[in-house]
């Protein structure tokens, strides 16, 4: 064997490896800040610039999958540090995060969001109104339809959940999986005020095992049930497009969103059914262990009015500021509703009982009939 | 060995299993800490959780189907290829193996082209799912199939056959059949049925995006894997990850106990002759070459095509204008995403720090398995798996390894430390630098290094002059084939590559794919970037196919 | 028997133009000649492994110039023995015959090597395992690629011996190529020059 040439290569990677090391005892500095998100659409480069620029921070992300994967890393590198900011966990995971103590409080004037005030019909201090997260968007999740075959093709709308456990509906509903979507979360919990969860042990399982048994379509996330399956919205236009769902879970004003890219038309539709809908909020946290000084400098500039008020175009959400509306542009706010009665969980309830209501759900997806 | 090569050898097992062995022992004993020992509740738990119901069947059925389709349509193109001779039959070969190192992402993208609304518009019918996927492995794997038999089939002695003709049990094609190329090819189609079977239960980019409701067990660990490992949250998650982590592993490690089995039967004692010197012209065979060819770049172009086919929708009705909007948009970067000169060059950097490492290492492990198999077999044997373990494991578990392992050592690192990624391709391209260059050293011609022994050469100069000349178009398979599995790794840097400063191609096309495809020039501008990760991959790819030795019948 | 009529052939340059062979029953022909003069070729096209650009063979009067090679009933020794690895002696003569393969190797001086592995045999102990295939498939007409060639003297002095009695004995008749013209008196009743002709 002929070792001499790679023995050269070797000292060269024995000379790396100490300055691979090098690199990674580096310490965090006082003037950095990291933010742990997901691909929320209202982080863009021009808005983190401008942040580093007024604030001479400088700005590293960690970008993980989703809401869900946010929590997880806080738990996974619980008491590390190594994160000053996490923006995107939602009321579904915000009572775990709290829980489990992976948030440090700031000292935020919250005045100018909405909820705290007023009767709002859209409160985003609603779910969660102390100093461990501060809203910084919101919309309702719901059921969406498809308005031109619903309507066009003589289908009954449906004015209750178990219409969809009717032939009618067999196989033409795609649902985000609670246990890998925070949309998929929201609307399990929806459909738990819905089945009245306090007082009644089998509807919300037998009504999940129904769908089950009327194919409905469980998807891992809300972007393969909405582009993928669903036949109301610009899904058709892509690639992976299967259209066989006519039914889907999205938010309120999706269809508000459809109209307004399209010019002013969309043949989505969002249900208006009681207790279906949940009011979902997005928080912007800072993590105990990290730099707060910092990640509260951030989130002073995320409601900021300037930022914050862009939410509904730069991030397809509502703007959690008191006053803020969808713009009228192109039908927006025109095709978005709010729902007249949306499901009610309290923060509590969702923190003391999400596991055990997804292990219910699970066990009435795997139910044989 | 003497003593240098000793402390050479035992040091690369040493870096080997720190880099490899040691994250991935971190991972697991996260995810047993939550789940507890015990691998038959692991397997359990796939079925008692509606994520993961049913993976285990549709796993072990689709690589089945697909290793089948793969054999069909694979064997008769390495036929006709080996068999005849082609005006430029380097290029007809890597024309069609090229699908191999196309990232899977990129495939997936052009067979949903393929299928999709505005192509054959079959998508719509779930059961043709099903066919997509099947078909897509092949696709991926017929050049394993090519690669393992064109090079028996292109040099082996013609003499073999022309005798054969002359005897009695060998006039018909059946007897020839039965007499000689079974015997001869078994192996090769064994072993080759063996990679994609293996390639085909792992599958995650195409079973992600093709089947969409069905999944594998390595799409199912991708989907739960960022919520395992956690104490007292979502523990299901770590169930399923090890359950299914555990079934992939006991199903790699008898693959490759296999492969490595009849990779030493290929080492037959068939004499070979020179390429050039055995075949005849069959134009018939083009009835075989031209569908093969169109099938094989039928999802390249489609991605090609896809970057400059820019959508307009207006009032229901859809139209498609040719534009280079995309590749605009790809080149200035738009909203959170940066530009693709920023994707590619982070790209390469990572590229050339995988190889500086894992071709040494690799290079080194495959010596030391080398000789010990002249001296202690069973110890080469265990030595030889052990460098393909990483084989066995998914990338989303050693992506999952890495992150643990770096935070162990030191949190911050797991965005602030650059090369990150690069441990994790170091994981995934030493295994194919050993398998490149074992099989090249075993062909290695002792008497060339003997004889320059009793001419008085130095350790130094043999190495030199004898070794890396002869050697050299191994060595340069393995440097152009881990930079393009770098270039194109997706699993893993999903996981490592937290910092959004470390996007590289393959993760600009996932998350421009991400975003909503309401924006027209979402679909082009992302097929845009996979346009100049699959032009250079198919760069490199040529380069490989010049200096490639079909002696070696290295695997790939 | 075997008749070869004008046959031609050019690979780049005219290997044999014309050539006339005429065989008769149980005659052993030699033909000699410098290498790379076309002989092999010749064998090669008699026994239908390359085509001809022109010219006729007849067999026992029949025209044979279009009939595969597997059909001909045309045996060839190759210069190097070709034997298949994957079998054993017994096996490689099963190619030929299923039967008889005790009295074959018997009769090539190789008696008890059925079970032997074919790698374990020496140059001159393949050529005899090659040519009991050979005979074991009763060809009309055995051509010999110069199989003696890569043995040491004695040892091909013994085999030319042997193989001519072998084939005298069966009246087969056969056409030998060597460049060797010793050899090819030693073996054949008749010799033709192919650089001469």
């Amino acid at each position: 064997m002929n070792f001499p040439h790679f023995s050269k290569l070797m000292v060269a990677c024995l000379i790396l490896f100490p300055s691979f090391t090098g690199c990674i005892s580096e310490d965090k500095s006082d003037n950095e800040l990291v933010i742990l998100t997901y691909d929320v659409n209202a982080l863009s480069d021009s808005m983190i610039s401008k942040f580093e620029n007024s604030t001479g921070l400088e700005v590293k992300m960690i970008k993980v999958e989703d809401s869900g994967s946010i929590l997880s890393y806080l738990i996974q590198n619980k008491g590390v540090g190594n994160v000053d900011l996490a923006i995107g966990l939602d009321n579904t995971y915000l009572p775990t995060a709290i829980e489990l103590d992976l948030l440090e409080e700031v000292s935020i004037v919250q005045d100018s969001i909405s909820g705290r005030n007023s009767s709002s019909q859209m409160p985003a201090l609603g779910p969660y109104d102390g100093n461990l997260a501060t809203p910084f968007d919101m919309g309702f999740i719901c059921l969406n339809y498809d308005s031109s075959i619903v309507d066009g093709l003589n289908f009954t709308i449906p004015t209750s959940l178990w219409n969809l456990t009717e032939p009618e509906w067999k196989g033409k509903v795609a649902l985000p999986s609670p246990i890998t979507s925070s949309p998929g979360r929201g609307f399990m919990l929806a459909t738990l005020d819905y089945f009245d969860w306090q007082n009644n042990d089998d509807d919300f399982s037998n009504w999940w095992t129904a769908m089950k048994d009327n194919d409905a379509i469980i998807t891992s996330g809300w972007s393969e049930a909405y582009e993928t399956h669903y036949t109301g919205g610009y899904g058709e236009y892509t690639e992976g497009y299967i259209g066989d769902a006519h039914i889907t879970v999205s938010y309120c004003h999706s269809p508000g969103v459809e109209s307004w890219y399209n010019g002013n038309w969309t043949k989505s539709a969002s249900l208006d059914i009681d207790k279906t809908a949940f009011f979902q909020v997005e928080y912007a946290s800072a993590i105990k262990g990290g730099n707060s000084e910092n990640a509260e400098k951030f989130i002073e500039y995320l409601i900021s009015s300037e930022v914050n008020s862009q939410m509904p175009v730069e991030n397809l959400m509502y703007s959690v500021l008191e006053g803020q509306n969808l713009p009228e542009e192109n039908g927006y706010r025109f095709n978005s509703i709010i729902p007249s009665n949306p499901a009610v969980i309290s923060n509590v309830d969702i923190g003391k009982n999400m596991e055990i209501w997804l292990e219910e759900w699970n066990e009435a997806m795997i139910k044989s009939e | 060995m003497n003593n240098t090569q000793k402390f050479f050898s035992i040091l690369a097992v040493f870096i080997y299993s720190a880099i490899t062995i040691i994250p991935i022992v971190f991972a697991i004993d996260r995810l047993i800490l939550v789940s507890g020992f015990n691998p038959i509740l692991w397997i359990q738990s796939l079925d008692q959780n509606y994520v993961s119901q049913n993976s285990i069947t549709f796993t072990f059925v689709q690589a089945f189907f697909s290793t089948i389709l793969t054999v069909l349509i694979g064997f008769p193109v390495a036929w006709v290829l080996g068999r005849y001779s082609w005006p430029f039959k380097a290029f007809l070969r890597s024309i069609l193996t090229l699908p191999f190192v196309i990232p899977a992402i990129i495939a997936a993208m052009g067979f949903l082209t393929i299928t999709g609304p505005y192509g054959l518009d079959v998508r719509t019918d779930e059961s043709t799912w099903w066919w997509t996927l099947i078909f897509s492995h092949a696709w991926f794997n017929i050049a394993l199939i090519i690669r393992f038999c064109e090079p028996v089939l292109s040099t082996l002695n013609p003499n073999f056959e022309e005798q054969l003709l002359l005897l009695p049990n060998g006039i018909t094609f059946f007897s020839r059949l039965k007499n000689l190329w079974i015997p001869i090819l078994t192996p090769s189609i064994a072993a080759a049925s063996c990679m994609t079977f293996v390639f085909s239960f792992t599958s995650f980019a195409l079973v992600k995006w093709i089947t969409v409701r069905d999944k594998t067990l390595e799409s199912t660990m991708a989907e739960v894997s960022s919520s395992a490992g956690i104490q007292g949250y979502m523990e299901s998650s770590s169930d399923i990850v090890l359950g299914a982590s555990f079934i992939q592993f006991l199903v790699l490690l008898a693959s490759l106990w296999l492969m490595s089995f009849l990779q030493q039967r290929r080492q037959t004692k068939w004499q070979q002759a020179s390429e050039l010197f055995v075949q005849n012209k069959n134009a018939k065979g083009w009835f075989v070459l031209v569908p093969a060819i169109f099938f094989v770049q039928l999802p390249i172009i489609s991605v090609i095509l896809g970057s400059f086919r820019v959508r307009d929708v207006s009032e229901n009705s859809i139209s498609f204008k040719w534009s280079t909007e995309g590749w605009y948009e790809a080149f200035q970067g738009s909203y959170s995403f940066p530009p693709l000169s920023e994707a590619l060059f982070n790209s390469l950097i990572y590229s050339f720090g995988t190889l500086i490492i894992a071709l040494p290492l690799g290079y080194i492990l495959a010596s030391t398995i080398h000789q010990l198999e002249e001296n202690n077999s069973n110890l080469s044997r265990i030595l030889e798996i052990y460098t393909m373990l990483p084989f066995a494991l998914s990338a989303a578990m050693i992506g999952l390894g890495v992150m643990l392992g770096i935070i162990k050592l030191n949190p911050s690192a797991a965005y602030d430390f650059r090369f990150l990624p690069v441990l994790a391709h170091v994981i995934i391209t030493v295994p194919f630098v050993v398998r490149i260059i074992l099989p090249a050293l075993r062909s290695f011609d002792l008497s060339y290094d003997e004889n320059a022994k009793v001419l008085g050469m130095s350790n130094f100069s043999r190495f030199f002059k004898i070794k890396l000349p002869l050697m050299k178009g191994s060595i340069l398979v393995a440097t152009v084939f881990t930079l393009a599995m770098s270039l194109g790794e997706f699993g893993a840097s999903f996981i490592v590559a937290r910092n959004s400063e470390w996007i590289t191609l393959p993760l600009l096309i996932d998350s421009l794919r991400g975003k909503p495809m309401k924006d027209p020039l979402t679909v082009p501008s992302s097929n845009a970037v996979a346009t100049v990760l699959m032009l250079i991959t198919m760069i490199l790819f040529l380069i490989v196919e010049k200096f490639r030795n079909t002696k070696d019948r290295g695997m790939f | 028997m075997l008749s070869c009529l004008n046959l031609s052939k050019k690979y780049g340059k005219i290997l044999f133009n014309e050539l006339n062979i005429n065989l008769e029953k149980g005659e052993i022909l030699a033909i000699i000649g410098p290498s790379g003069c076309g002989k092999t070729t010749l064998l090669r096209c008699i026994c239908g492994l390359e085509e001809l650009d022109s010219g006729k063979i007849l067999l026992n009067g029949d025209d044979i110039t279009k009939i595969p090679a597997e059909e001909r009933g045309i045996g060839l020794l190759f210069q190097k023995p070709v034997l298949y690895p994957h079998l054993t002696v017994s096996g490689n003569l099963s190619l030929a015959s299923f039967n008889n393969h005790d009295k074959a190797l018997v009769e090539v001086g190789l008696p008890n090597f059925e079970d032997r592995d074919v790698d374990t045999l020496s140059g001159g102990e393949g050529q005899r395992v090659a040519l009991a295939r050979a005979l074991l498939a009763n060809p009309n007409v055995l051509l010999l690629d110069e199989p003696f060639s890569a043995l040491d003297l004695d040892m091909s002095i013994k085999l030319i011996n042997d193989v001519r009695a072998l084939l005298k004995d069966r009246s087969c008749p056969a056409i030998l190529v060597t460049h060797n013209i010793e050899e090819a008196k030693l073996f054949s009743d008749r010799m033709i020059d192919l650089s001469k002709i």
